[in-house]
């Protein structure tokens, strides 16, 4: 049994055993267990600022979409004073899902089963018969709404924890903030979605996703590697890609912030200082920009990001738990280079089983005919027909297989390649900065992160 | 683009006053019998993994999409079907580009290659205003096998066609692929539908 003092499973295994520092391996066994599973549903996803989606999608009032924190269902509505908010699906009279739909407007959720109906905002309303008094008398109607998370509007993101008097958002992002800015708050409108997002099932455990996403580069290499038989001629481009910089935190956020003069023939003279900022913009706008939202970018980040942007700009990589962020550079046959911009969530829905949730972005300020390119752009790359990830959804069940066998549970991944170097000396940005080849740190301090919130007291 | 649409291509009633019905190909016409024979044909080509002959059944101007599908209350039926971000958007060159990546040595995903079925009923044709040119409306179940997995993967829709009679044969012209399932039951649409 776990005990509340001790976090040790049925067997005897103390959780933090699970990772070990010392050769930085995990036990194969977390992606199978279903005690830990349980666990990590209240302590990590019972703790950590969780992504729900955007507040573009849900630009009315009443407007609502029904999404998932963990293995538990939430309404995230708009309310009419504009506000969002986030609140359990379950009802309190007696358990009945409140919402049904993945989306739409009411100004009053209504129970179905016995009527019970709340504001956006969580607050009950009444009951059916109001003389009657269903709800009775014993709990006073402010103790009878839906049960509210805590909610954070990011620059338009919309994200939402059950640890109300935890850290704020910003301390959860921490010193990653400064990148994560560089993408989602860069420009005047900033992101918008642009349409309800992609959802399927993959049976995984959902840390095989989620611990990809804390900057996994050495697997593109490998995986991906049809993109260098179909785009190079004859060399690695993907080789070259895994230079770079990689920046995390101790919190397991990760990014990968690629060398553009490595990356691009076009960039090449974008580090020796010979070209301005202006020069360079366009040349080649952040991924997703185009090169006349300048002035809004130069208006919203510091020098130094901008400076940032132009040689290591971020382009992949996740926020912990669940998260991954891909902010790529898509070139066009007329020699233009777009973006394609996406975040996924990885909803766990069991020990072996995850559900993979696909939004699609833009900058608000891109105009209506690069938006469809992009669109399409992500769509064919990205997602549930993507070229690159439908490899990644068929890996990550093979993994959980392994993870269930008596012996195969007993082996280790490994995260052994380490980063020596210093930071680059001309180095603006804070967080951990790891220079060079890509390695695994990133994906390591997930993992750290992950037994930090596994083992911690409640 | 605007995802309130109406969930079927049928003529509205307004439609069906004013302008004269399009002329169904019935089931047993040999006409029928021609373009079900090409449906038969595409879903045993698929199966077969001969994708490079599945390309030739594509017209050079193909439009070929698969909308989401949302679980809405009955009001909001017309918003069941979703058709800004799609599973597939595509145009001939991306299903080419799909089509060299799965004859290519490293696309995981279908290598080793799931085992599939195609099963194409309820084919329903109509002729359209121009001459050759066909509405054709299949139901499929796709099953999907791989690896050790007893449990076969499933998909089922409602696929909304036009075709192009060249010759003696046809090609696909435009294909909308409605999915019966919000949230989709296999780990990619590493296959074509």
């Amino acid at each position: 049994m776990l005990t509340r003092t001790t976090p040790t499973l049925s067997d005897g295994t103390p959780i933090g055993e699970l990772v070990r520092p010392d050769t930085r391996e995990v036990e194969l066994r977390v992606l199978s267990d279903r005690e830990i599973y349980d666990l990590e549903m209240e302590k990590v996803f019972g703790k950590t600022w969780l992504f729900l989606g955007h507040q573009s999608e849900i630009p009315n009032a009443g407007d609502f979409v029904m999404r998932d924190m963990g293995n538990d269902s939430v309404i995230v509505a708009r309310d009419r004073d504009g506000s969002i908010h986030v609140s359990l699906n379950v009802c309190p009279h007696r358990g009945m899902r409140v919402c049904l739909t993945d989306a739409g407007n009411t100004p009053v959720h209504k129970c179905i089963y016995h009527g019970w109906a709340f504001k956006p905002n969580g607050d009950f309303v009444g009951s059916p018969v109001a003389e009657e008094k269903m709800h009775g008398e014993i709990l006073p109607k402010s103790e009878l709404g839906l049960r509210k998370a805590r909610v954070h509007n990011y620059h338009g993101l919309i994200f939402a924890t059950w640890n109300i008097d935890g850290p704020s958002f910003d301390d959860f992002l921490g010193e990653m903030k400064w990148y994560y800015d560089m993408i989602f708050n860069r420009t005047k409108g900033g992101w918008e979605v642009l349409g309800p997002p992609q959802r399927f099932i993959v049976d995984a455990n959902w840390k095989a996703a989620g611990e990809q996403s804390a900057a996994d580069g050495f697997h593109t290499l490998t995986l991906h590697r049809w993109l260098d038989e179909m785009f190079s001629n004859g060399g690695s481009e993907l080789t070259s890609t895994m230079y770079g910089v990689e920046v995390g935190s101790d919190h397991g956020h990760a990014l990968r912030c690629q060398s553009l003069s490595k990356k691009f023939a076009r960039a090449k003279d974008f580090d020796n200082g010979t070209l301005s900022f202006e020069e360079r913009w366009n040349i080649l706008p952040a991924p997703g920009c185009t090169p006349d939202m300048i002035d809004e970018v130069r208006a919203n980040l510091t020098p130094e990001q901008l400076e940032q942007l132009m040689t290591n700009p971020p382009q992949v990589g996740g926020m912990f738990p669940n998260v991954l962020l891909a902010c790529i550079y898509a070139p066009q046959p007329d020699g233009r280079i777009l973006g394609s911009m996406a975040l996924h969530a990885y909803i766990p829905r069991g020990p072996d089983k995850l559900e993979f949730v696909n939004w699609v972005f833009c900058e608000s300020g891109t105009p209506e005919a690069d938006k469809a390119i992009m669109l399409k752009n992500t769509i064919f790359m990205l997602g549930t027909s993507g070229l690159v990830e439908q490899d990644d959804s068929d890996t990550w069940p093979h993994m959980t297989i392994s993870a269930r066998g008596a012996q195969g549970k007993k082996m280790t991944m490994k995260y052994q390649a380490i980063n020596a170097n210093p930071p680059p000396a001309n180095w603006r940005g804070p967080a951990r900065v790891y220079d060079g080849f890509t390695k695994d740190d990133t994906q390591w301090n997930w993992w750290m992160y992950w037994r930090e919130l596994m083992t911690a007291a409640d | 683009m605007d995802a309130d649409v109406a969930l079927t291509v049928a003529p509205t009633e307004t439609d069906e006053r004013t302008a004269p019905a399009p002329r169904k190909i019935l089931m047993g016409t040999e006409l029928y019998g021609r373009i079900a024979e090409a449906y038969f044909e595409e879903a045993a080509t698929l199966d077969a993994l001969k994708y490079a002959e599945w390309v030739e059944w594509l017209a050079k101007d193909i439009a070929y999409t698969c909308p989401q599908r949302m679980t809405r209350h009955l009001k909001d039926q017309a918003k069941s079907i979703d058709r800004r971000v799609m599973h597939f958007d595509e145009n001939f060159n991306t299903l080419s580009a799909r089509v060299k990546r799965l004859r290519g040595i490293s696309a995981f995903a279908e290598d080793p290659p799931s085992r599939t079925r195609r099963l194409i009923t309820n084919i329903r044709i109509q002729e359209t205003d121009e001459p050759g040119t066909y509405a054709v409306r299949s139901y499929f179940l796709l099953s999907r096998s791989r690896f050790e997995n007893a449990t076969l993967m499933l998909m089922s829709g409602e696929r909304l066609d036009v075709i192009r009679a060249i010759g003696d044969r046809f090609e696909l012209a435009k294909r909308e692929i409605i999915l019966d399932q919000a949230v989709l039951g296999m780990p990619n649409l590493a296959v074509f539908l």
